[in-house]
């Protein structure tokens, strides 16, 4: 018995090193066989939120053996039909050595027929990646989008692939106002547009941001305050009959949404941020603000939320670039 | 008799093992770590605005004897949400804590922190003193 015990533990050992060598001895490499059916795959390229008027961008791509056929024809069917610019590009895309993206055109224009956009081959191919750019209707406000992508080939196959479903938010968004001090200074969040006086004396009780830009021994600089504020946060400003919202503001930093910013930061608002946002004791002004910053506000009449981003601010002409996303409660 | 022996050295570990996990370093009612240190002061102060940036215009005064902050903060800023934030000394901790956004636009009644020492003997209450900078 004490034998075999002694015994046990060598033999043990042996066994784990030969099985250790076995494990690392290399198999022969054969190349992967190619299926010799038609084949496709999808991706959303656009990342954050689908905002109504706002472009999704995705990229479809099939392949089949030269042999076995060509491509015929691309399709793309959307649960709900895109607004206007719905279109899938006739090219096909490769990146070379220098990282740069180029098309190559493979058939004719797409023809968008209701929900469903066709591109049709027209020259010899055997394998394309062909992008699909969505415009988000107004009708998907909130909803959720499903999109089926299908290719067919000349040898009667055909495939498809699902991506989706994607909820569209219930937020706007408007890009690159210009706002100047004295001018097109009154800012209405509803109408979503800058006023200058005689505008803001018509939308007068839609007139929620007054932009105002000043130079004191305190940094005041570039301001955007609500109508009813105190008056030392709107020195020299008369305002047109009838403006008076007290909308309530909090200034905002480092915030620099990608949809609004168009910049490196990979930052999103979304319509979860507005329903989680508690703004109730904000004051009613933000001054000196600046390129990058922004402010979250919501309108007197509790109708909206909105953030509104600097994209630039310029001292020397008094004026500012803003943009913003809006979301009715 | 082995068997015996067995077991009382068997329960002298497990009394061993008990004792040897009983701390003996104090804590306070937070979990934090009762030192000796006698210190009892604030050494840095600072304060930020909604947007996470400081609302100062220059750096805050801290009188050590007369147990005042003073700070002058921008015109404009917001005080009914502001973030201060002390720098204490070694082991000190601040009571009232900081859990959030903070009101101080009681000017007449400024807001009062007291700083206790790491040995938690000794209490020094300091006052925030803030001046708004004139337009």
């Amino acid at each position: 018995m004490k034998l075999i015990s002694r015994y046990i533990l060598p033999l043990a050992l042996l066994g784990m090193v030969s099985a250790g060598v076995t494990s690392c001895e290399k198999k022969d490499y054969a190349l992967p066989t190619a299926k010799d059916v038609l084949q496709n795959d999808a991706m959303k390229r656009t990342l954050g939120p689908s905002i109504v008027g706002d472009t999704v961008e995705f990229v479809y791509a099939m392949g089949i053996l030269p042999s076995k056929g060509k491509l015929v024809s691309a399709e793309v069917e959307a649960s709900i039909e895109g607004a206007v610019g719905t279109n899938m590009e006739n090219r096909s895309y490769y990146t070379n050595s220098s990282g740069v993206d180029v098309g190559i055109e493979i058939g004719g224009p797409a023809t968008t027929n209701k929900n469903v956009t066709t591109v049709t081959f027209n020259k010899d191919t055997s394998a394309a990646a062909l992008r699909y750019y969505y415009v988000v209707p107004a009708a998907a406000r909130g909803q959720q989008v499903t999109f089926t992508f299908r290719g067919k080939s000349s040898n009667g196959e055909s495939v498809s692939y699902k991506l989706g479903p994607y909820k569209v938010a219930k937020m706007d968004m408007k890009r690159l106002l210009t706002v100047n001090d004295g001018t097109n200074m009154y800012i209405s969040i509803e109408d979503m547009a800058v006023y200058n006086a005689a505008g803001a004396a018509a939308n007068a009780n839609k007139i929620d941001l007054v932009y105002l830009y000043r130079t004191y021994t305190s940094t005041f600089k570039h301001a955007l305050v609500a109508p009813a504020a105190d008056p030392m946060y709107l020195p020299d400003i008369t305002l047109p009959p009838g403006v008076n919202k007290n909308t309530k503001i909090q200034r905002v930093f480092s915030l620099q949404d990608y949809n609004l910013a168009r910049l490196q930061f990979g930052i999103y608002i979304d319509d979860l941020d507005f329903e989680k946002l508690d703004i109730s004791n904000a004051v009613n002004y933000a001054i000196n603000m600046k390129a990058e910053a922004g402010i979250w506000l919501k309108t007197a009449d509790n109708k909206y939320l909105a953030y509104v981003y600097f994209n630039s601010a310029t001292d020397g002409t008094k004026s500012a670039v803003i943009s913003m996303k809006r979301y009715a409660l | 008799m082995k068997k015996y022996i067995n077991i009382t050295g068997a329960l002298l570990l497990i009394a061993f093992a008990m004792a040897a996990c009983k701390k003996d370093t104090p804590i306070d009612e937070d979990g934090l770590l009762i030192t000796s240190r006698q210190e009892c002061f604030v050494s840095n102060f600072e304060m930020l605005g909604t947007d996470y940036v400081t609302v100062r215009t220059k750096a805050a005064t801290i009188d050590t004897t007369a147990q005042t902050i003073n700070v002058t903060v921008m015109f404009g800023t917001d005080l009914k949400n502001l973030y201060p934030q002390f720098t204490l000394a070694q082991d000190c901790k601040l009571d009232p804590k900081i859990t959030g956004r903070t009101d101080f636009s009681d000017l007449a009644n400024p807001r009062v922190y007291t700083v206790v020492s790491g040995n938690r003997q000794i209490r020094k209450p300091y006052k925030v003193l803030i001046t708004v900078q004139p337009r």
